[in-house]
């Protein structure tokens, strides 16, 4: 209480001096503003709902920063391209292309700031991991697995090799990813992209390079048949059907790590049987705000919160995105994160990932 | 593709079958109703196969203190009333026996917060003195064993319809993508695969030995149990022969053996899903309801009662062997590797093959009543009925399409059997004349069912080859029947295969449930209270 009473003080000298100008016609001087309360709404990806549903956070929010978040579930796509944003004060999605299309399509925003980060990664299961190590597709390094040569799955997945032929004669067909419908979902959109970049040798896909990799691209996708919508969805399907069923998908790195906290009872069997696959390079899903108004700004301050940002990484597994947080992977207790993921690369821009969608659309 | 299946014409047929419950499922009309004390009510549309899981949520709502109607009710009329009814959907939750439902109606994305409560793959339940004969016991199967077993007239089995029930869909799929080649490979039934004539055959082939068909997985469950002499064998979920084989073992007789058909299976992953309508109240118990089911304790119970839920995909060490019994053929230690699910248009277009063409064709006797007590409204509704079947876009529009191979026999009666007309196919010109039949109707008379029913078996069993074909007599009515059900009786034992017919009744006005209960006990037949008429007429129909 002590501490408070000498800003208290100055607060109310500077009102007097404030109000003595502004009466006397000279310039004003604006006092600190207190956290004064500011509604907010915002379209938000639903990777992120976890988070925003913790009431912790909206604890935080509230008392500390004054703003009451109201989200609306939207995929990260339609929400900067298809659904009308009059009232709201921030778009979230969860890819910088999505903020890349509201900026080329001539959508004004305050500011454009990302707060978190998560790498695409790939999920299987243990067996699967250990035969991709054979393979010389994954290396374990430490804790964590690495895809050291994903042009060498996508080859396999292409030409048709059976789980058999690499060393898994208990699965039944041919080798493949289950990801999410890229046409729908971020991170199967994601997934297409960096699948296009591997296509095309491992180099990021533009728009003079990518009639080399579209037919193949297109053919990747046709041959997947039904595809699930979302990033959620795939997960838990992956966990709850096992591995005959989905052996490998796409997903965000968070996911394993929120999963398992909310999980407890299933800790044991997630870290027995799950593997992380980290591509090298991986593509971040970032998690940008697009404040549209003075309200949506205000959510991007608060969300820079030393503490939010601590419980993002510490019970939702986002790493920061802003300079200089660490995030410490010995506080989670998940079995091979990485403190840093260092071999990443850029998605197409968004331009090429259009063209991507169209063709997918439309195969 | 979607104009083509969605005329705009039957809204209002959608909109009475939407209103109705469930299509003629006695036990919708009288479940269990929760007191309604807080006022909130919540109402869910759920396949039948979740009925065990009624009372869970009895007893949930009980101590809520809210109101939760269930109505059961195919997989493809949910998807239907999806696709029509959106937002507007006269219920406030689904929970369908697979998301693929969802997928394929929900084009208004009406449906939000659907999670998975529980998984059960479609398998083979076979009586299991039939699997030990076979060397069936502890062997893989695959689905080519299954068809060389049946061709060679050692097994017979029951499975729902495709079109109107997700375990026949998955178990019918499983079909098409073992014979497609896709399976060797490993890839996904694509457009190409439907195509080829020797897919085809031996699909049409394999259905061709389906002895019982049924529009509902619940209901063919309950009566292979009730019939089980009638019986071989039937394609249902792992979580339907548990059930089956807790009632058989308790009532003394040989249990089920579950076959995982390698190249075949498909995984029901009844998700609930919410349609929100704006009721704050509403969404807070839909909430409150899903997470109740997807609490450990709860998840614990449904597991208790055959159903997957947890991480037995990946940890089956915590099972209850006296539920998923080993000696059933039960097996969670299994990797399943489901048929991959084939693309959206895919399966629309695979669903439609087999109404046309690769289901056992029917032979349907109409027995329809026109007495004098049917004048006005009755006939009317009668001829409205017949219409959703021989109209090819309203039939189409239910999944209901005659095949070119389908004998229609219609039989108008009174006080006696009247003349009636008999036709097969499903030409424009065939279809046309049996509506003109039809629709030229009069009524006048009395009522006699049991001689009408008995006329209908007997012109069935003059069919050749009679064997080739899914009979019944689909009886309507809404008259108490004057003569002697011994009529029938002995018309039962004088037809060729004659208690395998059975006998659908669909009833309208005063008619007397008592008697058409006595005949479809006799004839494994089904009861459809026809508050709405259309409806159960589609129901009844799913069953053949």
């Amino acid at each position: 209480m002590k501490k408070l009473i000498g800003p208290l003080i100055f607060l109310a000298v500077a009102g007097v001096f404030a109000y003595m100008y502004f009466t006397g016609g000279l310039e004003s001087v604006k006092k600190p503003q207190p956290a004064q309360s500011v509604d907010v709404a915002a379209f938000v990806g639903g990777e992120k709902m976890a988070f925003l549903d913790n009431p912790e956070v909206g604890r935080i929010l509230k008392e500390r920063h004054g703003v009451h978040l109201n989200p609306t579930k939207a995929g990260s796509i339609e929400m900067v391209s298809g659904l009308p944003t009059a009232g709201k004060d921030a778009l979230w999605p969860s890819n910088q292309i999505a903020a890349e299309i509201y900026r080329n399509k001539g959508g004004s925003s305050l500011a454009v700031e990302t707060v978190f980060n998560s790498p695409i990664v790939l999920y299987a299961y243990d067996i699967v991991a250990d035969a991709l190590i054979q393979q010389g597709i994954v290396v374990k390094r430490s804790e964590s697995y690495y895809i050291v040569d994903f042009p060498k799955l996508v080859r396999y997945i292409m030409e048709g090799k059976t789980w058999k032929e690499i060393g898994l004669p208990q699965l039944f067909g041919k080798v493949g990813i289950h990801s999410t419908d890229p046409t729908r979902s971020n991170s199967g959109n994601m997934f297409a992209g960096l699948l296009a970049n591997m296509l095309n040798g491992a180099t990021v896909v533009t728009a003079d390079t990518l009639d080399n990799v579209l037919p193949q691209l297109v053919e990747y996708f046709r041959l997947r048949g039904h595809m699930e919508h979302s990033s959620g969805d795939i997960f838990k399907n992956f966990i709850t059907t096992g591995v005959g069923a989905r052996p490998i998908i796409v997903g965000y790195e968070n996911q394993l790590v929120e999963f398992t906290l909310e999980n407890e009872r299933y800790r044991d069997y997630l870290r027995e049987k799950i593997r992380t696959l980290y591509p090298e390079p991986t593509v971040w899903s970032s998690h940008p705000v697009i404040a549209l108004t003075p309200a949506g700004k205000r959510l991007i301050e608060a969300l820079k919160d030393e503490e939010l940002q601590k419980i993002a990484w510490e019970r939702h597994g986002f790493r920061s995105g802003l300079m200089g947080v660490e995030n410490d992977p010995a506080v989670l207790d998940v079995l091979g994160i990485p403190k840093e993921i260092t071999s990443v690369m850029p998605m197409p821009d968004a331009a090429t990932m259009s063209r991507i969608i169209t063709a997918l659309e439309n195969k | 593709m979607k104009r083509n299946l969605f005329p705009l014409c039957l809204l209002i047929l959608l909109a009475a079958a939407a209103l109705f419950s469930c299509g003629g499922d006695k036990d919708a009309t009288d479940n269990q109703k929760a007191p309604a004390s807080s006022g909130t009510r919540l109402t869910i549309v759920s396949g039948s196969e979740n009925k065990g899981l009624e009372p869970l949520i009895m007893a949930f709502a009980r101590k809520k203190g809210a109101a939760i109607d269930i109505d059961y009710m195919g997989s493809v009329d949910m998807t239907l009333m999806l696709a029509e009814k959106g937002k507007d959907l006269p219920y406030d939750a689904v929970w369908p026996a697979n998301t693929l439902w969802i997928t394929l109606g929900d084009a208004h994305n009406a449906v939000k917060k659907a999670e998975s409560i529980m998984r059960s793959p479609v398998v083979l339940g076979i009586k299991k003195p039939v699997a030990e004969r076979l060397g069936w016991i502890d062997k893989e199967i695959a689905i080519p064993d299954i068809l060389e077993a049946a061709q060679a007239g050692k097994l017979r089995f029951a499975m729902t319809s495709a079109t109107q029930s997700n375990s026949g869909a998955s178990a019918y799929i499983g079909f098409l993508y073992a014979f497609s080649g896709a399976s060797g490979s490993g890839s996904v039934l694509q457009m190409e695969h439907l195509e080829k004539p020797a897919v085809q055959d031996k699909v049409r082939d394999l259905l061709s030995r389906v002895n019982r068909s049924s529009g509902s997985s619940g209901w063919l469950k309950e009566t292979l149990v009730e019939h089980y002499e009638r019986f071989q064998a039937m394609f249902n979920y792992e979580a339907m022969i548990i059930e089956a084989n807790q009632e058989l073992t308790s009532q003394g007789k040989p249990p089920l053996y579950a076959v995982y058909p390698a190249d075949g299976i498909m995984i029901a992953d009844s998700p609930l899903g919410y349609v929100d309508k704006g009721d704050a109240e509403k969404t807070a118990l839909f909430d409150e309801l899903q997470a109740y089911l997807l609490s450990p304790e709860v998840q614990d119970e449904i597991m208790r009662q055959g159903r997957r839920t947890g991480l037995i995909g990946i940890n089956p060490d915590k099972v209850d062997k006296s539920v998923f019994n080993p000696a059933w053929g039960i097996d969670v230690n299994r990797i399943i590797s489901p048929v991959p699910t084939p693309g959206e248009p895919v399966i629309r277009k695979a669903l439609s093959l087999y109404q046309v063409s690769l289901r056992k064709p029917s032979l349907t006797a109409y027995v329809v009543d026109v007495s004098g007590s049917m004048q006005g409204q009755g006939l009317e509704d009668l001829k409205a009925a017949m219409t959703t079947l021989l109209d090819p876009d309203l039939a189409r529009r239910y999944m209901l399409q005659a095949s070119d191979k389908d004998i229609h026999i219609v039989l108008p009666f009174n006080s006696a059997p009247q003349d009636g007309v008999k036709t097969q196919g499903n030409s424009p010109d065939v279809l046309s004349g049996l509506l003109a039949f039809v629709q030229g109707l009069q009524a006048g008379g009395g009522t006699d069912i049991y001689a009408a029913a008995a006329r209908g078996l007997e012109l069935i069993g003059g069919v050749d080859n009679m064997e080739d074909y899914f009979p019944a007599v689909i009886l309507m009515t809404d008259g108490q029947s004057k003569g002697e059900i011994a009529t029938l009786s002995a018309a039962i034992r004088k037809t060729p295969m004659g208690a395998d017919i059975p006998v659908f009744s669909i009833t309208f006005g005063d008619a007397d449930e008592r008697q058409l209960e006595e005949i479809s006990g006799m004839t494994v037949g089904r009861v459809f209270p026809g508050k709405n008429l259309i409806k159960a007429f589609r129901a009844a129909k799913g069953y053949n």
